[in-house]
């Protein structure tokens, strides 16, 4: 006897399945014309700005809410298309302009925009949105007011089809956040209709319900926000159509399952996948992978400046000179994305961009001599980082453990679950990290605003100099771009010579797709912009 | 008190209570001896979710530019700003109206979540459990009957394959084979086609809503995405089914009463299907009954890979944010199923054996 009811049970399951996948067939005609994007999150918030929202959920609420303005774009190197911070477009507008001393942004509203409910927008919609983002609860609040735009006594309806926003200095990011989506522009009939006198913004109803403008309508959504049914606004006056009829938003935990779904042909986008499904999803038939590395993005080796032992800056410098850097570029990055060390400049960088490749080589002797000469021979330190970014980080990490140990610094990996590791990073009490992120607009003076000053989370370093303290609120509105530059240079020089951390390389975002799909774009947020997507 | 609810009709005139009310205040009993239990659990989890380390308010505070102010909101929010021992009591008041909390990652009442989720749960456990005990009693009684055969040995080593196997190592492997290499199953993206259309929620069991709206192909779909998660739980619980009713059938094959039914020359189908296997059942039961709960909450495994959307992976979700809602919810779920499956465990014992009595 064998095990015949094993073998049984397993073909009756096989024809049952079989015939399971037919109704598909009969389905074959709209999957054409549809896009199915696959991911691990899910897209818990249709409105950008939540504060309990899924990351995710911000990229994608740009596809269904429109800007005031966009962000132009331009070829990538990879063979994509990448955006470009210094051109901005009208999005839902006609036309902006602004004005001679830079404290006037006049905004023209296009007379045959409406609403997904057929209303036309109305300068009092783009008011109300304004206002709302500068007054409710959300994490738009915040990122406007890095820009200057903080109280609705700024935001002013001219006339029916005119709104200016004022400033009281002319801010470079003023109209940059207002091209991001932390600005989305909101039905403001529609979302006061569901106001209560608790929530006076429609913050909880514009969780799971849109009231936008954009490209694609909400057709249907799963309460847990895994499933998300898009369908194209066909009334759509913020650019050109999109190619796609209708874009499945679907998610798919477990990474392995989302390659094969690409590979079978079953998804058409997918942008977080694991980097050991790269190699097989690059040599798959019928699936393209896109590389582009990120302008404002880095990892980095970062150590807390406020705190025994890093508080040294000889501690500091001694373990930049010790790391092996192409190795870490080679293994933890696979060489993909830009080098951020190597730098050819001594003394002062060429250009003020951030982050730019620093001038760090490897030297084990003179690293070794510095530390025994600051006192610091022998000690042990603990490295963070979070299991999130674990499959960069665990070969960096111990890359670092490796190199360090020979300037004789003991490291303890500490490789830490999210939450908690998002709690020390607040509290600020681990003595170095591994951390990779960006900075949503790439400007030198936001990168130092946001990761190098100030007392926020994302000082990492907690690098408090006085010097770049001084500078970054005069760069902030300095509208020359040659003394913008000076500025930028010289902060670049201090944050070489303090090296609150020492940066590794700039990493690239990974998208695989279809291999007929074109129009891939990388934008600032990263995730997926359906609109610009069409089959070839 | 002896005689089983149901069959001791004979004393019922003797005696001044009916057994169908004896039954039920024996059940009461038993839920209400769970009370203190499920309290205990509840304050385990709500002081352990908080002693063990993770800030979510920082975790789901995530923008550049939040700073402190934003924290703040999202600590009020949770009722983090209060001192522990009143954050459990306005818990205890909230759940006593039926409240569980809202969940941060979904941002909905906890017990909508779980209402919607615990049916995808409760559907792919009981169809592993049943595909498991259809193959693994028939696989253990053979066994049993032939001890040391070919078929014995084969199924020893079936048994430790699946157990051995990580359900979401069996998981993939059955994904890659089914559907990636061989085509057969539909894309493991949970309970339902993307381009079909679901069927009215009743049950929230697929398939039954779709019974119930009498639609057939929807019907089809449903259940051929329910076959592989289905199978992977079920490889990984035959083992230990197949094992207990291979030993439990072993001891009661060679007892006295077995030997005198097949002195008395009855059929050999009869003495095993009707004298033995019945006998043999109840520590068959008991461990269906703990494997089905174990099941429900440890599945998480299979609801990851399949992108099913059941409980597990929602509390696992939860925990990874340091969501605390959803945690507590879930945990005072599974205690309550728990206690649940346990009383229908008794109740199965004493239709299987009349010596045994549920008071």
């Amino acid at each position: 006897m064998t095990n015949f009811n094993r073998r049984q049970v397993l073909m009756a399951a096989a024809a049952a399945t079989a015939a399971a996948s037919l109704p598909k067939l009969a389905l074959a005609q709209t999957r054409e014309e549809t896009l199915r994007f696959v991911h691990g999150s899910v897209w818990t918030a249709l409105t950008a700005g939540d504060l309990t929202g899924s990351r995710a959920s911000l990229a994608l609420s740009c596809n269904v809410y429109d800007r005031l303005v966009s962000y132009g774009r331009k070829q990538a190197p990879g063979g994509g298309w990448e955006f470009d911070f210094a051109t901005l477009e009208p999005e839902l507008c006609e036309s902006f302009t602004l004005s001679e001393d830079g404290l006037t942004i006049t905004f023209k509203l296009d007379p045959a925009a409406v609403w997904h409910d057929g209303s036309p927008v109305t300068a009092q919609d783009v008011k109300w949105s304004l206002d709302r983002a500068v007054s409710a609860e959300t994490m738009s609040k915040s990122q406007l007011a890095s820009g200057s735009i903080s109280s609705p006594e700024q935001i002013e309806i001219v006339d029916e089809t005119t709104v200016t926003v004022t400033l009281p200095e002319a801010d470079r990011l003023a109209l940059p956040n207002l091209a991001m989506y932390l600005a989305p522009m909101i039905n403001s009939e529609l979302a006061k209709s569901h106001a209560t006198e608790a929530d006076p913004w429609a913050v909880e109803w514009l969780r799971t319900n849109a009231a936008g403008s954009g490209a694609y309508k909400v057709e249907r959504m799963s309460p847990d926000g895994a499933q998300v049914v898009l369908a194209r606004n066909e009334d759509w006056t913020g650019g050109p159509l999109p190619g796609f009829k209708r874009v499945i938003v679907q998610s798919v935990p477990e990474a392995s399952t989302r390659a094969s779904l690409l590979q079978k042909g079953d998804a058409d986008l997918c942008l977080d996948f694991s980097p050991t499904d790269l190699e097989v999803l690059e040599a798959a038939d019928g699936v393209k992978v896109i590389q582009t590395p990120q302008p404002s993005g880095f990892a980095a080796l970062i150590f807390n400046t406020q705190m025994a032992p890093f508080d040294d800056p000889k501690l500091r410098k001694a373990i930049s000179m010790a790391l092996p850097y192409d190795k870490i570029f080679e293994t933890a990055a696979n060489g993909q994305g830009a080098k951020l060390y190597d730098g050819a400049w001594e003394g002062e960088p060429e250009t003020g961009a951030f982050p730019q490749p620093m001038p760090y080589a490897q030297d084990i002797e003179a690293a070794k001599a510095m530390v025994e000469e600051a006192g610091h021979a022998g000690i042990t330190v603990p490295l963070y980082y979070t299991v999130a970014k674990a499959g960069d980080f665990d070969p960096a990490a111990a890359l670092i453990q490796e190199a360090l140990a020979k300037i004789g610094i003991t490291v303890e990996i500490q490789k830490t679950p999210d939450a908690q590791y998002a709690e020390i990073v607040t509290a600020k009490t681990a003595p170095m990290l591994l951390e990779r992120s960006l900075a949503l607009l790439p400007s030198p003076d936001y990168f130092f605003r946001i990761f190098l000053n100030g007392d926020s989370r994302w000082n990492f370093s907690s690098w408090n100099n006085a010097e770049v303290a001084e500078i970054l609120p005069v760069a902030r509105y300095e509208a020359d771009e040659a003394a913008y530059d000076t500025m930028t240079r010289r902060l670049v020089q201090l944050a070489y010579e303090e090296t609150p951390m020492v940066m590794l390389w700039k990493p690239t975002t990974k998208a695989a797709m279809a291999e007929g799909i074109e129009g891939y774009t990388m934008w600032y947020h990263f995730g997926p912009d359906f609109r610009t997507l069409d089959n070839a | 008190m002896s005689g089983a609810p149901g069959r001791s009709s004979a004393q019922a005139g003797a005696r001044p209570r009916s057994p169908a009310l004896t039954a039920a205040v024996g059940i009461g009993a038993r839920l209400l001896s769970a009370l203190p239990a499920l309290f205990g659990v509840l304050a385990l989890t709500f002081i352990l979710m908080r002693v063990l380390p993770g800030d979510p308010a920082s975790f789901f505070v995530s923008s550049p530019t939040a700073g402190e102010a934003e924290l703040e909101i999202v600590r009020q929010r949770m009722g983090l700003d209060h001192p522990l021992p009143m954050q459990f009591l306005y818990y205890l008041q909230d759940l006593a109206t039926g409240d569980l909390g809202t969940a941060m990652t979904t941002g909905r009442p906890v017990t909508d979540d779980l209402i919607e989720r615990l049916p995808a749960s409760l559907e792919l456990t009981l169809a592993g459990l049943l595909l498991a005990v259809v193959i693994a009693v028939p696989a253990g009684v053979l066994a049993a009957m032939r001890p040391g055969s070919a078929f014995d040995h084969a199924v020893r080593v079936v048994c430790s394959a699946g157990v051995s196997l990580p359900t979401f190592v069996s998981g993939l492997l059955l994904i890659y084979v089914f559907y990636y290499w061989l085509g057969w199953a539909p894309d493991p993206t949970g309970r339902l086609d993307v381009f079909a259309f679901p069927p009215e929620t009743v049950t929230g069991f697929l398939l039954i809503d779709c019974l119930l709206a009498g639609d057939w192909a929807t019907w089809w779909s449903s259940l051929g995405r329910l076959v592989l998660p289905a199978c992977t739980m079920a490889l990984f619980t035959i083992a230990p089914l197949a094992r207990i009713t291979r030993g439990s059938m072993l001891a009661v094959l060679t007892s006295d009463f077995v030997r005198t039914a097949e002195a008395v020359g009855l059929p050999r189908w009869k003495v095993v299907v009707t004298y033995a296997l019945r006998n043999a059942l109840i520590p068959v039961v008991t461990v269906s009954g703990t494997i089905f709960s174990t099941m429900l909450g440890a599945n998480v495994l299979v609801e990851k890979v399949f992108s099913w959307p059941g409980v597990g992976r929602y509390a696992l979700d939860a925990l990874m944010a340091s969501d605390y809602a959803p945690v507590q919810g879930f945990v005072l779920l599974m205690a309550t199923i728990f206690v649940g499956v346990n009383l229908v465990v008794d109740l199965t014992y004493a239709l299987i054996d009349p010596r045994v009595s549920l008071s």
